[in-house]
């Protein structure tokens, strides 16, 4: 049998390349081209009222200084929106250059195009805009109360209202014998990729075809942005993504203004143009994501069974809302987690601030979702005095309950349906991986030595493989190599390796002959993107299904060659044998050859497909009708909806009596994501989403004052966790195969970070008896909430 | 952001108050100063160069003084713009005849803005009472007379007594017209307006 690939700890083929610095990103490429930089808003909220740019035109270098005025009509027109839905009912865009007014610092203004980067921000610096300052509007209840709007047209600074309810939540909330309400606060974070945006762009005057390189999620959807705007045939723009140092969501945005600005100057100038952010730009022209203020109220029975939930919250989108409604509606769904709920209402407004727009980032309104879920399930259990686990045990969706619909409307626009999960099975592992009844011998013994420790956990459930579909092309070439290729881009997820199991599995072929190509345009046109946790589920099973019809394509030719039945052939490292007698066999690229029938030979093996190399049917055409030539298939995977991955996540913390500082002891995962295709690659998925999760409890926040003005856009100010504060992660793995797809996948990409901010809330919590009711906390607003409370108890 | 201080000199209050609205003095105490310019009647139009790390550059700012009631209090109005960013301020100043001299109490309201906003806004703020000392320290020399004096080049129709619109104020030449961060910081909180603007960074309006 051919070696089993799949479910292996493949080493990462592309690691190599990457970890010695062969890496091909954005920045490598066209070292010859112009650079460009901008002059962008240094205010909130201010309608623009001249630019001046006397000094600006002298300096050597330049080429071209742009404004909204410059440009070409379309090119004028407002971003698109790129997720309309009939809630949103008052969706704003910006424009690639500002239009009289500008709505948040760092929305750029002018562009400059100049021999280098050097040279554009010098000459950026010479240009003068002027502002008249407007009313900032800032932080989610000011937006709320609307004494001021970011848009005029929208006074109330409202783009949506949603509503979903389930059940008869009134009667079911009057009748629960038991109430409570909360406020729950998670603030604004971001993505913060080590690379960030950047997009260079070639015209070939000749060809009149445009080829463009981007740092970016969704290179098929930004090639069409491109043509649309630049109003150019799709044939005649290429999209590349290269090697891509990190998306985590921000980089399916699209298009930015600079992936139509620079384009255009390209084609403008004839000439290669560049841009990449620098890191103060990213903070403050890069979307964040994450600001939600939620209010809850829980009815629930005296096992603490949820009889009723009603939430309300307000979602922060920044300035503009070119993502549409998606995270919101993520939160508004996946708060529930797994948790069986038959009476819920949750509403939700989303609000213009004069801050930068928000789009999704890894985990997208769920960490926002589980934190509100969670700490409720924890409130509940502590007004019962009973364990936690408990709890949610007594609220689980059971096995034999899937699937299980809620009734409601997904981020797809498909029912919210959960396919499968074991979710009291994962509960059961995840206390014995951490030992959730051997901590309070553990709590007490450190108590002993004076030192503060608790305990938390967090659940959740993640609809993964969103739609609406993806494709694979595999095609077997002459000389035995497989390629592979798939529209969807990657950001170091390990695709190539990933999905080069996958094949050479199905396919029976060695993996080193297989290479992958993902987010280039010129190899695969169809494609959606990558974000939402879908890759894998979606490209890997378009993939899979490309593989399995090239193995059909290919025992259906080696059968012809061999005289033998295709059912009795399987291919083996590379060569189709007869089962049970492999001498019987024909190489897979011998296969390959006589899949292409050829006039002229180019080697030996070619000679064979020539005309005269063997006796053929006189009728028969030499392709046969409905086939083509070439060992070769493109297939596609578009599930009805999403997949539900599932898991939860216990940590142990520590909190210094002191300085309220706070250190997490252990940190155990378990993970349901279906089968597994790499255990390393998502043991390495489950780690970095940790890390970011750690970061978003303890760490990251975008400090924006009053004024709008982001006061720690840059990594002095704005704090992400090293490796000495990402603790080692204990990792227990369940696979519930997912029923919708041929792989039983579902994705992972996002899951570990998702329940952090919920479970190092509530394990701060067991430390030290206090609510915790907003993230992320820092040692000095611990400390207060210490401090208030000892002033209350001791008045 | 807010910055309040005090700086008590060894002189008489009204010599302070001349001090503080002599634009000679202040070209020469003003960190970072390349020239000032006066605009209109207690108007000024200051070129400063100043840099707060890498962040550095050369700013044109507009500073007016109003609800002067001489020689208590005066309010500064400052607003500048520049590559490094912007800042709008407003400086109360109150100047309190105290035994041996003079206390000059300023607060600053100031909104910062653009890439100085989001790098260091902290430093600026942490540093900037202890490093608006300089400025009054040079402001205090000049009290005492040991600053070099240099003559204005006044515009043709100014006099050296009384600075007319046109004429422009510069410093002694120094080794090196940049300033390091204390000096910015200074400048920043320099409890008299005028310092303000160092960091700040000139506006000017599009001709």
């Amino acid at each position: 049998m051919t070696t089993k690939l799949f479910g292996e700890r493949v080493e990462r083929r592309e690691d190599r390349r990457l970890l010695t610095g062969r890496g091909r990103y954005v920045d490598d490429l066209a070292h010859d081209a112009y650079e460009v930089a901008f002059v962008r808003s240094p205010h909130a909220h201010a309608r623009i009222t001249g630019i001046d740019v006397t000094d600006a035109i002298d300096v050597d270098g330049l080429v071209a200084i742009y404004t909204y005025e410059d440009l070409p009509e379309r090119m004028q027109e407002p971003l698109p929106l790129l997720i309309p839905h009939p809630s949103l009912t008052a969706p704003r865009t910006q424009h690639v250059l500002a239009k009289d007014e500008v709505n948040h610092v760092g929305e750029a203004v002018v562009m400059v195009v100049a021999r280098d980067r050097y040279v554009a921000e010098d000459v950026v610096d010479r240009i003068v805009v002027t502002y008249d300052p407007l009313p900032p509007v800032v932080g989610i209840e000011t937006a709320a109360a609307a004494e001021h709007a970011v848009h005029d047209d929208v006074p109330d600074n409202v783009a949506a209202s949603l509503t979903q309810e389930i059940g008869d939540l009134e009667a079911a909330m009057a009748a629960a014998p038991h109430r409570i309400e909360l406020r729950l606060d998670i603030e604004r974070s971001a993505s913060t990729p080590l690379e960030g945006r950047g997009v260079v762009a070639r015209w070939d005057d000749e060809d009149q075809s445009l080829r463009v390189h981007s740092s970016t999620q969704t290179p098929t959807s930004v090639r069409a942005a491109i043509a649309t705007f630049l109003e150019l045939p799709f044939a005649k723009v290429e999209c590349i993504a290269p090697d891509v140092g990190g998306g985590f969501g921000v980089k399916i945005m699209h298009p930015w203004p600079e992936e139509l600005l620079v384009p255009w100057a390209a084609r403008t100038w004839g000439h290669p143009v560049k841009f990449v952010d620098d890191r103060r730009e990213h903070f403050v022209a890069a979307n964040h994501e994450r600001g939600q203020v939620h209010w809850v109220e829980v009815g629930f029975d005296d096992d603490g069974r949820i009889l009723a939930l009603d939430v309300r919250f307000l979602h922060d989108h920044g300035a503009y809302i070119p993502y549409g409604l998606i995270v919101p509606i993520i939160t508004s769904t996946q708060l529930l987690g797994p948790y069986k709920i038959e009476n819920y209402r949750v509403e939700f407004q989303s609000l213009y601030t004069n801050t930068m727009t928000v789009t999704p980032y890894r985990g997208a309104g769920r960490p926002q979702g589980c934190f509100a879920m969670e700490r409720t399930i924890d409130a509940i259990a502590s007004e019962l005095g009973r364990d936690r686990t408990e709890i949610r045990a007594a609220n689980f969706i059971q096995p034999d309950e899937m699937p299980y619909d809620f009734g409601l409307t997904f981020q797809d626009g498909r029912p919210y349906l959960y396919d499968s999960g074991d979710f009291p099975a994962t509960l059961d592992k995840l206390r014995s991986l951490i030992d959730w009844d051997g901590f309070e011998a553990v709590r007490q013994e450190a108590q002993a030595e004076g030192r503060l420790i608790g305990i938390g956990m967090a659940a959740y459930v993640e609809g993964t493989g969103v739609g609406p579909y993806e494709g694979g092309h595999v095609l077997v070439e002459p000389n035995g190599r497989v390629q592979v290729a798939t529209g969807l881009s990657t950001q170091g997820q390990g695709h190539e390796t990933a999905f080069a199991q996958i094949v050479s599995e199905e396919l029976g072929v060695p993996i080193e002959d297989v290479t992958v190509v993902t987010g280039d345009t010129r190899r695969f046109q169809y494609a959606v993107g990558t974000f939402a946790s879908r890759a894998a589920v979606m490209s890997g099973n378009a993939i899979a299904l490309a593989a399995r019809k090239v193995r059909e394509k290919a025992l259906s030719i080696a059968a012809d060659a061999l005289e033998v039945s295709p059912e009795d052939l399987d291919i083996v490292d590379g060569v189709v044998q007869v089962e049970g007698s492999p001498e019987t066999s024909i190489p897979l690229k011998l296969v390959a050859t006589l899949s292409n029938p050829l006039r002229y030979a180019f080697d030996e093996d070619a000679q064979k497909a020539t005309q005269f190399a063997q006796p053929a049917d006189p009728d028969e055409p030499p392709v046969r009708e409905g086939e083509e030539p070439g060992l070769e298939g493109t297939d596609y995977y578009s599930p009805p909806r999403s997949t539900f991955a599932n898991g939860m996540h216990a940590v142990i913390v520590e909190v210094d009596p002191e300085t309220s500082d706070v250190e997490i002891l252990r940190y155990a995962v378990v993970h349901d994501c279906g089968r597994i295709i790499n255990p390393m690659i998502l043991e390495g998925q489950i780690h970095g989403g940790v890390a970011q999760g750690v970061g978003g409890a303890l760490y990251e926040r975008m400090a924006y004052d009053e004024n709008g003005q982001l006061q720690n856009a840059s990594f002095m100010d704005f704090l992400m966790p090293y490796a000495t504060e990402v603790p080692t992660i204990e990792v227990d793995h369940l696979e519930t195969p997912s029923p919708l797809n041929p792989l039983g996948i579902k994705g992972a990409g996002e899951a570990g970070v998702i329940p952090g901010s919920a479970a190092i809330a509530a394990a701060i919590e067991d430390a030290t008896g206090l609510k915790i009711r907003s993230m992320p906390i820092s040692p000095s607003e611990l400390h207060e909430l210490r401090r208030a409370d000892e002033e209350t108890a001791t008045p | 952001m807010r910055i309040a201080g005090s700086h008590t000199f060894r002189a008489p209050r009204e010599e302070v108050w001349e001090a503080l609205h002599d634009p000679a003095v202040l070209a020469r105490t003003l960190p970072g100063c390349q020239a000032l310019e006066v605009t209109g009647e207690d108007r000024y139009e200051v070129t400063v160069t100043a840099g707060v790390a890498s962040i550095k550059g050369t700013y044109r700012g507009e500073i007016e003084l109003a609800e002067k009631d001489a020689p208590q209090r005066y309010v500064m109005d400052a607003s500048g713009q520049g590559g490094p960013g912007t800042i709008d301020a407003r400086v109360a100043v109150e100047l309190v005849a105290v035994d041996g001299g003079t206390r000059v109490d300023y607060d600053v309201d100031a909104v910062v803005g653009g890439t100085i906003a989001g790098v260091g806004q902290r430093v600026l703020q942490g540093a900037s009472k202890k490093n608006a000392e300089e400025f009054f320290a040079a402001v205090e020399r000049e009290l005492a007379g040991e600053a070099i004096t240099e003559a204005a080049e006044p515009s043709e129709a100014g006099t050296p007594e009384r600075p007319a619109v046109g004429d422009v104020f510069r410093p002694p030449a120094k080794p090196a017209a940049e300033t390091d961060l204390t000096k910015l910081v200074a400048a920043l909180a320099l409890g008299a307006a005028i310092a303000l603007i160092g960091v700040l960074v000139g506006r000017r309006t599009a001709r």
